[in-house]
This record gives structure tokens, C-alpha cells and sequence, in this order.
């Protein structure tokens, strides 16, 4: 289980890059903006999320793995709400199919 | 923003020496999160105890390993054993595990016999994480030259690898 809200300083060093290498990747104009990222004081934006997974050639839900967590819980949890809505609405021909559905988001915060 | 989960599942090692620490963060069963030198110049006391700080602050870990110093047989300088006693001190005040290991036990971990030198420890440490530590490992050290400061880095992950093989082990049982 992540601890960590990123991994992006170890990605870094294990590429032996340094933080204005990275800067000039990303198309930012100093390693200040890495370092805060790295020091969990700064989120990235999406498209500096991607180009951090172009540079690092490891998926964004890696790099940002605390994160992904966090996020896939709160999403897991919102499914477990809807889920109930579901069972409350009027049955149809799509009700299992996405009780099924929303029970697999669910299931993922188990994971 | 981002906060650290506080699931306390993460080590820092330190590695003191004459010219400052090396320090890694290992998090789970083997992931290096991060590795480096801290070097001080003046005030190294004072210097150590504020960068051990920032980096318990910054990745707040479950358990903070040191060498043990005071150990017998230990040829550490007064001036580490006392900054060794201090970072304890520190560990206790952040409520952070704080463990120790002698020379002699993580050579024991990692040679049969108890006997092997800080170079060939560090190349068994280069092969546990190459993607990382591949590239850090200086060259062999000449006997009229002194030791590369990288060094550090590699003592700690030995200090961090004692512990997590310990646990397994207590874990086995």
C-alpha cells in the first residue's frame, strides 16, 4: 500500500536526472516547481500528471500512488452510496448491470 | 495539499559520518522512495540535528535506524556516539521507533562468517536495488584516498535491510 502521495523524487533519482532536467522536460522554468511537488507541498495539473508519466515511463495511478489511493477510496465509497440508490429505484433491465458495475468500484477500495 | 497516510509502514535510515549522513527512506517490503547525502560545514552538530529533523518532518516514518555507536567494539568518534544519543532523543520526542544495530550485526546479516568489507556490503546492496543504487556504488577505495561520501547512502540501506529482514523473520515465526 502507497504511503506516500508521489514517488516522483525516486523516479527521478532512479533516471539520475536532476530537478531542472525535469523542469526543462516539463517546459517549467526552474527545478522550484519539482522540488515542491517532491516535497508534497504542490499538486501537479493533469498535463504535468501525463508528462510525468511520459518521463518516467510508469503510470500516473504509480507515480501519484498515495493519491490514486485516497481518490480510489472516496470514489468506492460514493459507489457504495449510489449503489443503494440503485436498489431503491424502480427495477429495470439495466439494474443488474450496473449493480455490478458499481459493486466493482466498490470492491476496489478492499484492494 | 498532500498528506502522508499515517500508516507508519516506512523506515529512515541514517548513516552517520564524519562529513555529514546518508539517509534512505524504504517504504513496504523493498521500495527505495528516497536515497541521498547530507553533508554539514560548520556547526555539525547543530547542522545534523535540523536536516535528521526535516527529514523525519517530511516523510514522517514508523521507525528511525541508526548505527548503534556506543556498541562494543564500536570505533565511532565521541562526536557520534553523542549525535547518535541526541537523533534518539529527537526519535523520541516525534514518536518515532527508534532502532539500533552494531557494525557487527549487519555484517553478520549479510556475511556468513560476520566478515566482509564496507565495499563488497555495498555492491550486495547495489544488486538488492540496481535500478536505484546501480549507478551510486563509487569505485573501490584506494588506501591513500578517502572514502566517497556516497558510501553513507549504502551503510544505511544496510541499516534499513537489517530490519526489514529481522521483521520477516519474526513474521515467519
Amino acid at each position: 500500500m502507497a504511503q506516500f502521495p508521489n514517488y516522483l523524487r525516486s523516479n527521478r533519482k532512479r533516471l539520475a536526472l536532476s530537478q531542472e532536467e525535469v523542469a526543462f522536460l516539463l517546459g517549467t522554468q526552474s527545478g522550484a516547481k519539482i522540488c515542491r511537488y517532491e516535497r508534497f507541498a504542490r499538486e501537479p495539473s493533469l498535463q504535468t500528471a501525463l508528462a510525468f508519466e511520459a518521463i518516467f515511463q510508469r503510470p500516473t495511478s504509480e507515480l501519484f500512488g498515495g493519491l490514486y489511493q485516497k481518490v480510489q477510496q472516496e470514489v468506492a465509497a460514493r459507489a457504495k452510496t449510489l449503489t443503494n440508490k440503485v436498489d431503491r429505484e424502480k427495477p429495470n433491465r439495466w439494474t443488474a448491470h450496473r449493480r455490478q458495475i458499481l459493486a466493482d468500484i466498490a470492491s476496489k477500495s478492499l484492494n | 495539499m498532500n498528506r502522508i497516510q499515517p500508516k507508519h509502514l516506512c523506515i529512515l535510515a541514517i548513516a552517520l559520518s564524519s562529513k555529514g549522513f546518508g539517509f534512505v527512506v524504504l517504504e513496504g517490503k523493498e521500495t527505495l522512495v528516497d536515497w541521498g547525502v547530507r553533508t554539514v560545514k560548520r556547526d555539525k552538530k547543530a547542522q545534523s540535528l535540523a536536516k535528521v529533523k526535516e527529514l523525519i518532518t517530511q516523510y514522517q516514518p514508523g521507525t528511525l535506524v541508526l548505527e548503534d555507536a556506543s556498541a562494543k567494539g564500536s570505533r565511532r568518534s565521541p562526536r557520534i556516539r553523542t549525535l547518535t544519543r541526541q537523533i534518539v532523543r529527537i526519535g523520541a520526542t516525534l514518536k518515532v521507533r527508534v532502532k539500533l544495530f552494531s557494525r557487527d550485526q549487519v555484517m553478520k546479516t549479510f556475511f556468513t562468517n560476520g566478515k566482509g568489507t564496507k565495499h563488497l556490503l555495498a555492491e550486495i546492496m547495489a544488486k538488492r536495488f540496481p535500478e536505484q543504487l546501480g549507478l551510486q556504488i563509487p569505485p573501490k577505495r584506494k588506501p591513500w584516498k578517502s572514502e566517497d561520501s556516497r558510501m553513507d547512502i549504502f551503510d544505511a540501506v544496510a541499516l534499513a535491510m537489517v530490519l526489514r529482514l529481522k521483521d520477516a523473520k519474526q513474521h515467519q515465526r
